[in-house]
């Protein structure tokens, strides 16, 4: 494209320099010729030449020509900077895309990994705390265990003491209970007899004490 | 009359002060009938009052014949004298209401070594399981199985320590 406006650039100067010298030749030939006749109104007639044959080459299609071919020119500059820069801006959003995902993972990885401590920190507390807890527990159950032995012990003692004081109630109401109504009177004559006859002395001397 | 009523003898059959006071009775009856007979009309007999065992028993026992007032007065003041001075012991059973049977076995044993005219009143102890409870007029004697138990409570409790009692699943 460069190329192209300088190829265009270098004609349209070789084209001019060509007029150029044409106009210089043969102004320069009937300069010869008149310059003896009208030497001051060669330059006029010169500039007015120019200017005629500049307005015939710069005319208005040379123009158009011209301004179209600047605003393909530009138009292809503006596409391909376009496309550069979209292509750059594919370029950057990729690196941007990988610098952010790599930033997001290092950040990630970071983040997890404090995560991953304080879970671990966490787990260690909880670990310390429930051991201290069981500990705790086992002592306090330990503790528990003795003071429930010693208080069943305690209370095994006095249900002893309390059976032993009241053995002998204890024996004659499951007796009546259990056989109560099967003990005949008369079979329990020769037992009364025998306490009556060891409280005989007693008896009698309340009696006659009474009488 | 104390002395003159150590000479009489009670039936075992009377034993408390309701048979005394039925005996009572009877002889009343008797004496009332002997009224009545001797005021009758003619033609008008009353009926010979029925006496009980107890009573024949008694009368047969001491030698009374009960036709005769002098007999008959004789033996109500017995009677009455009995009431009022012979001893009563109180015996509490675990049943409502022992045998005749084992009370006279009682009142027969009483009679011979403690008080020829000796009385039982008896009553109900339902947590004796055996024996007796007897009282006098001052003392208190506990027959029964829970004082025996009581008593030996200590040979119980070394059985258990032992281990020689177990239980007989």
């Amino acid at each position: 494209m460069q190329l192209g406006s300088l190829v265009l650039v270098i004609g349209v100067v070789a084209l001019g320099a060509g007029c150029a010298i044409a106009l210089v030749v043969r102004p320069h030939k009937t300069k010869n010729r008149l310059s003896k006749r009208q030497p001051k109104t060669e330059e006029k007639i010169y500039t007015d030449t120019a200017e005629r044959d500049i307005e015939h080459i710069f005319n208005n299609e040379f123009r158009e020509e011209l301004r179209n071919r600047g605003r393909l020119h530009f138009e292809k500059i503006i596409g391909e900077n376009a496309m550069f820069l979209q292509q750059d801006l594919r370029l950057t959003t990729s690196q941007l895309n990988d610098y952010m995902k790599q930033e997001i993972t290092k950040t990630l990885k970071d983040e997890f990994a404090k995560y991953e401590q304080s879970i671990m920190d966490a787990k260690q507390l909880a670990i310390d705390s429930i051991a201290k807890t069981q500990t705790a527990i086992e002592e306090q159950r330990e503790m528990l265990g003795k003071q429930l032995e010693e208080q069943v012990a305690i209370e095994k003692q006095q249900l002893i003491s309390r059976f032993e004081q009241n053995m002998a109630e204890i024996i004659n109401h499951y007796v009546v209970a259990a056989i109560g109504d099967q003990i005949d009177l008369n079979d329990q004559l020769e037992y009364i007899l025998s306490d009556l006859e060891t409280n005989k002395e007693a008896i009698l001397e309340d009696i006659n004490n009474g009488t | 009359m104390a002395r003159r009523t150590t000479n009489f003898r009670l039936p075992p059959s009377v034993i408390g002060l309701m048979d005394l006071g039925r005996l009572s009775r009877e002889l009343q009856a008797i004496d009332e009938f002997v009224v009545q007979a001797s005021v009758r009309q003619a033609g008008k007999q009353p009926d010979l009052p029925r006496t009980s065992r107890n009573l024949d028993w008694l009368a047969k026992d001491n030698g009374f014949n009960l036709l005769l007032d002098v007999d008959r007065q004789r033996l109500g003041a017995f009677l009455d004298a009995v009431r009022i001075q012979a001893p009563v012991i109180h015996m509490s059973f675990a049943t409502t209401d022992p045998s005749a049977a084992f009370l006279q076995k009682m009142i027969t044993w009483f009679r011979a070594e403690i008080h020829p005219l000796m009385l039982i009143q008896t009553g109900l102890q339902p947590g004796l399981a055996a024996g007796c409870i007897v009282r006098t007029a001052n003392k208190y004697f506990d027959l029964s199985l829970r004082k025996r138990f009581d008593q030996n409570k200590q040979v119980l409790i070394d059985k258990l320590h032992e281990g020689s009692v177990t239980s007989g699943g």
